[in-house]
């Protein structure tokens, strides 16, 4: 159980943001194509970024909270996975919040 | 180059790249920060959770050592980075997107 440590905190997020989505009725047109390029443009940099940190020590891993699957050798799957849903749960905050205002606003 | 100077650099370069090369300028609006101000302290139990289980390991030697809920004050600088991206680049791409189809 320890190995899905990190994998936990991942499941949370995405877990939050399938609620928000079910709970405001988040509708978005082509979502999938918009979400995939823009994450698709800083998924990059943030693993190079995470590659030359974990080479350089900066941080590390338990090896006995995470999976064991590696990108490069040394980037545990977690990073990537971290790298597409917190962007994920960071698009959806922000059209949830979008729609709320534009509720309150027509309301007024 | 230490943590430090990689979260300014990452910082930098997304402010960069949002009010310069894409346009967008999306950290002008009021609704990216309140966006971020919701984000924010869900930042502060990620951290908490990974720094509390020892999941991940930070080198004091990288960093200046002032911490937040268990991980360095440069993780709230890496974070900011990533969540202004993020948005800048959905909005880029959200509006490419409506140009076209409207044609």
């Amino acid at each position: 159980m320890a190995q899905l440590h990190y994998l936990f905190v991942l499941m949370f997020i995405a877990f939050c943001a399938v609620a928000v989505t079910l709970a405001f009725r988040i509708r978005i047109k082509r979502f999938w194509r918009n979400f995939l390029l823009a994450d698709g443009s800083i998924l990059v940099n943030y693993l190079i970024w995470d590659y030359w940190a974990i080479k350089k020590e900066n941080w590390s891993f338990d090896s006995e909270q995470i999976l064991g699957f590696y990108l490069f050798d040394i980037v545990p799957i977690e990073e990537v996975l971290f790298f597409i849903i917190v962007p994920l749960m960071t698009v959806i905050v922000y059209v949830t919040l979008i729609k709320i205002l534009k509720y309150l606003k027509e309301k007024r | 180059m230490t943590y430090s100077d990689i979260a300014l650099y990452a910082v930098l370069f997304a402010v960069v790249t949002d009010l310069y090369f894409i346009r967008v300028q999306i950290i002008t609006r009021g609704i990216f920060w309140l966006s971020y101000g919701l984000i924010f302290p869900f930042q502060l139990l990620t951290n908490r959770w990974l720094t509390s289980n020892h999941i991940v390991i930070y080198s004091s030697e990288q960093i200046i050592g002032v911490r937040v809920a268990g991980a360095p004050v440069e993780d709230l600088l890496f974070g900011f980075s990533m969540i202004l991206l993020t948005l800048s680049f959905w909005e880029f791409y959200r509006a490419r997107d409506k140009e076209f189809s409207d044609r």
